[in-house]
């Protein structure tokens, strides 16, 4: 018997759980696109909040906590090999010499605000991750490829099952780190993370190849069931289209991020602070008004 | 004027034509001028040692080679008429179910009854009748109960089933299975032969089964073909391919055929009840007279309790211990001690009792077999005594420190050598402990399965040990999966002397005739709880399903080994009046 990965889909009722898949792409595609494309250290940070809240909002919290910590770790090592490698800026706070490969290595405080910002970005996407992981059914994605690229099931494979299968493999993985001997060569996150990427590819081919088996390439039967609708889709379609189009625009007409070289220079207005507010308070969109605390955490 | 199907030519379910085939990259062929029909109805067993090509051959059969491995082909296979080079796996999926090695790549779906319902919805059933096909195949493998589970909480056995169910569902003329019972239990694997036989007989599917424990299906099968280096080495009836292993490969004939020749009795077996009417025949049947084989020292007599010991009973505890004692390491004391234990899991759906307050105590250099059939709770106790598992009750202590190795030995290679593995003194010890002896700039990817499981239990003793000295408990969870007897007869080995050394083995197993060959005590778990715990010859002999095929021919209590058997048999011929 297996206990369930942090990650792993847990079918439960709930907006988010319930809502189309169009609708809830829609939502958390929002703020995939304002990590992916701000760079306002304030706009990220609440672009985290906003998705680990719906996170929290549709039960996922274990999902949230686990790819906050990973984040976390990822903007850590970001900010770390920024500060390293990049020697641009006026602030010049640690003079560390020559380096091997990387020559002089000057660490500035513009640096370690850039890795900071690209830190960011990585942690806000993995929260979202983590929620789409936890909260959409790959099953409801899997119909919905095969609508759409049933040719394709690698593709279709690739892009509703590598999540799930990364987060097992992770698991496994960390256990059998967990249990080498203490004289065995450690293994760092890196090695950890080489392995798991070169063994998840392997596996997602090979569900792949089963998806074959199952049929998949077969053409889709005629009168073959659409998905049905649910009542919290118009609410995550308005919530969502609110968001993306704030995201856009946002980048279309340019709201000034953090500028970080030659010299710091981030003065957030009130744009900035109602996009923050408007993305940190979208996240309550998967909380479900009067509902008890009878639902099972993830 | 006749009808029309009966004057068309029945299409074999299978027919493979001079194949051969190579892997991308692979220096030698997995396949090597392979020809082979197979007739609508028949009942095939693919027998051959590891990496003889089976699962090669079942792969062409399903048009995943060269779909998806690649690789160079020659020849050509049809399955119902269908040339595999111009059909994909997908395009065969109606006429074909495949049933792979390992079940977790064959999860695609988040529930167990989304699994099921895919390949019916894919093939455009409606659901009036997807509903019904998934009800008889649940209720046909025993899985109803599991419909509503989250896959990812599965565990190997339950996703065996799961995954075989999935092959089955849509009710394809030709089944193909790598290895089904692998993970299985001896219960489970009984009645999952036997389903295939049912399936086979009044479906008329045609099933190609490879497997290793040939003793468990060979009695189910209307024809054996052997692999050996990629080609056919032998393709005839069971009977005729056991009077064949015999002499030419040993290691691929059952306990019950060994020991029919070792006696010196003709015609060989194929399966109990074939044996059972050989020697009633011959007049050396069961003798009411007939003695049990005496427990060894310091072991409870038969009869006591299930298998011997039942919970809460010392008696063999306190012998053995001493008796042990007296040759082993006593540096720790007991190498495990569990009292009261209770362990809590949430599989998903809520929080449940996988350890059900279990005493078990384990003593320096004790060989034990930790049995029970899936789901009885043996990975999570050997996980909470590697420290994995907290427990809500109760108490689990290994003074001596414990080395656990998990069931995909793979997930302990992670690095490009295995001096990038294991460097220094401690490595060195580690190798040296597990009889590996190897190059470091070796690949891990490049070893055997046996060096890469022995690679990776080095791995987890490193620095667990002090100078020679092994840490108090080595536990291995199921390593024989996809081995053949060799591989087995290779990992008796290495336990023995680990045990010799003076680290108590646990090996979580539901391979009883591997537990015969490397046992000396026998742990069985329900659900949970301790039912059985005893020397290997009680607790293997007297049941059902947890015992071995010798002991089920001759039904003498504490007869579990070819070695033995052959000697009762040869003890009854001589007894035997002359005529």
């Amino acid at each position: 018997m297996k206990s369930l990965s942090p990650l792993a889909y847990v079918p439960r009722k709930g907006p988010l759980q319930s809502a189309g898949l169009g609708p809830v792409a829609l939502y958390l595609g929002a703020y995939l696109v304002i990590c992916f494309l701000s760079s306002d250290p304030l706009v990220l940070i609440a672009a985290t909040v906003g998705a680990a809240l719906a996170g929290f909002g549709a039960h996922a919290g274990r999902a949230v906590g686990f790819s906050l910590r990973l984040g976390a770790f990822l903007a850590i090592s970001m900010i770390v090999v920024n500060g390293l490698v990049t020697s641009r800026g006026e602030t010049v706070l640690m003079r560390l010499g020559e380096w091997p490969v990387l020559g002089r290595v000057d660490v500035t405080a513009e640096a370690l605000a850039a890795g900071t910002v690209i830190g960011l970005r990585a942690m806000g996407t993995m929260v979202v991750i983590g929620v789409w992981s936890a909260c959409v059914d790959p099953d409801r994605l899997l119909k919905a490829m095969h609508r759409s690229a049933r040719r394709s099931a690698l593709t279709a494979t690739l892009i509703s099952r590598l999540v799930p299968l990364a987060a097992g493999d992770q698991a496994r993985l960390s256990r059998a780190a967990g249990l080498r001997g203490p004289g065995a060569e450690p293994v760092g996150k890196i090695a950890l993370a080489h392995r798991l990427l070169a063994g998840s590819l392997d596996r997602a081919v090979d569900v792949a190849a089963t998806l074959e088996l199952r049929g998949y390439g077969q053409a889709v039967p005629v009168g073959a069931s659409r998905p049905a609708r649910s009542r919290f889709d118009r609410r995550f379609r308005i919530v969502g289209s609110i968001l993306m189009a704030s995201a856009v625009g946002s980048i279309v007409f340019g709201l000034p991020g953090l500028a970080t070289y030659p010299g710091f220079e981030y003065s957030p207005g009130p744009v900035s602070v109602a996009l923050a507010g408007l993305f940190a308070i979208g996240g309550l969109a998967t909380w479900q008004r009067g509902r008890g605390a009878g639902g099972r955490r993830n | 004027m006749a009808d029309a199907t009966e004057s068309r030519p029945r299409q074999p379910a299978l027919s493979i034509e001079a194949m051969g085939y190579r892997y991308a990259g692979a220096p030698i062929r997995s396949l090597d001028d392979v020809s082979l029909t197979v007739e609508p109805g028949e009942f095939v067993l693919l027998a051959g040692r590891s990496g003889s090509g089976k699962t090669s051959l079942l792969r062409a059969a399903c048009g995943l080679v060269p779909h998806f491995h690649g690789g160079e082909l020659e020849g050509r296979a049809s399955v119902a008429g269908r040339d595999t080079r111009d059909f994909g796996p997908g395009e065969l999926a109606d006429v074909v179910g495949y049933v792979a090695q390992d079940p977790e790549t064959q999860v695609i779906s988040t529930t167990v009854a989304g699994e099921l319902d895919l390949p019916l919805r894919f093939r455009g059933d409606p659901p009036a009748s997807r509903a019904r096909a998934i009800e008889e195949v649940a209720l046909a493998l025993n899985i109803a109960h599991l419909l509503p589970r989250a896959v990812a909480t599965l565990s190997g056995g339950e996703l065996q089933r799961v995954a075989l169910a999935v092959a089955l569902v849509t009710r394809p003329p030709l089944i193909l299975l790598d290895e089904p019972t692998s993970q299985l239990d001896p219960v489970a694997g009984d009645e999952l032969i036997w389903l295939l036989r049912r399936l086979n007989e009044e479906w008329g599917v045609a099933v190609i089964l490879a497997e290793h424990r040939l003793e468990r299906c060979l009695a189910a099968a209307d024809r054996v073909v052997s692999m050996d280096a990629g080609r056919i080495a032998f393709d005839g009836s069971p009977r005729t391919f056991l009077e064949n292993a015999v002499h030419s490969d040993p290691a691929l004939a059952t306990p019950a055929a060994r020991m029919f020749s070792k006696a010196g009795i003709d015609p060989l077996p194929v399966g109990v009840r074939d044996a059972r009417a050989t020697l009633r025949v011959r007049g050396i049947d069961a003798d009411p007279t007939e003695e049990a084989e005496p427990p060894s020292e310091g072991a409870p007599r038969p009869g006591q309790g299930a298998g011997g010991r039942g919970p809460g009973d010392r008696t063999r505890s306190r012998a053995s211990r001493f008796r042990l004692g007296l040759n082993r390491s006593r540096r720790y004391g007991r190498a495990l001690t569990s009292k009261g234990l209770w362990i809590e899991l949430d599989p998903g759906d809520g929080p449940l009792d996988v350890i059900r307050g279990l005493d078990l105590d384990i003593d320096p250099g004790e060989r034990v077999a930790l049995m029970g059939r899936n789901g009885a709770g043996k990975s999570t106790l050997l996980s909470a005594a590697a420290g994995l598992l907290e427990p809500v009750k109760g108490r689990i202590e290994s003074p001596g420190g414990v080395a656990l190795l998990t069931q995909d030995p793979g997930d302990f290679l992670v690095r490009e050598s295995i001096g990038d593995e294991l460097s220094g003194p401690a490595g060195e010890a580690a190798l040296e402990a597990v009889g590996l002896d190897l190059p470091a700039e070796s690949d891990p990817r490049d070893l055997s399965g046996g060096e890469r499981q022995r690679l990776a239990l080095a791995i987890s003793l490193a620095g667990r040990m002090d100078g020679q000295q092994l840490p108090g408990l080595i536990a291995l969870d199921e390593p024989t999966r996809g081995m053949d007897r060799g591989l087995k007869d290779g990992l008796s080995a290495l336990a023995a002397t680990l045990a010799e050394r003076g680290a108590a083995v646990l090996i979580a197993t539901h391979d009883v005739e591997f537990a015969v060959s490397f046992a000396e005590r026998v742990v069985l778990l329900g659900d949970g709880e301790l039912i059985a715990d005893a020397d290997a010859g009680s607790v293997l002999s007297g049941g059902w399903y947890f015992a071995s095929e010798v002991n089920r021919v001759l039904d003498i209590p504490g007869v579990t080994g070819v070695g033995q058997g052959a000697d009762r048999l040869l003890a009854r011929i001589a007894r035997r009046p002359v005529s």
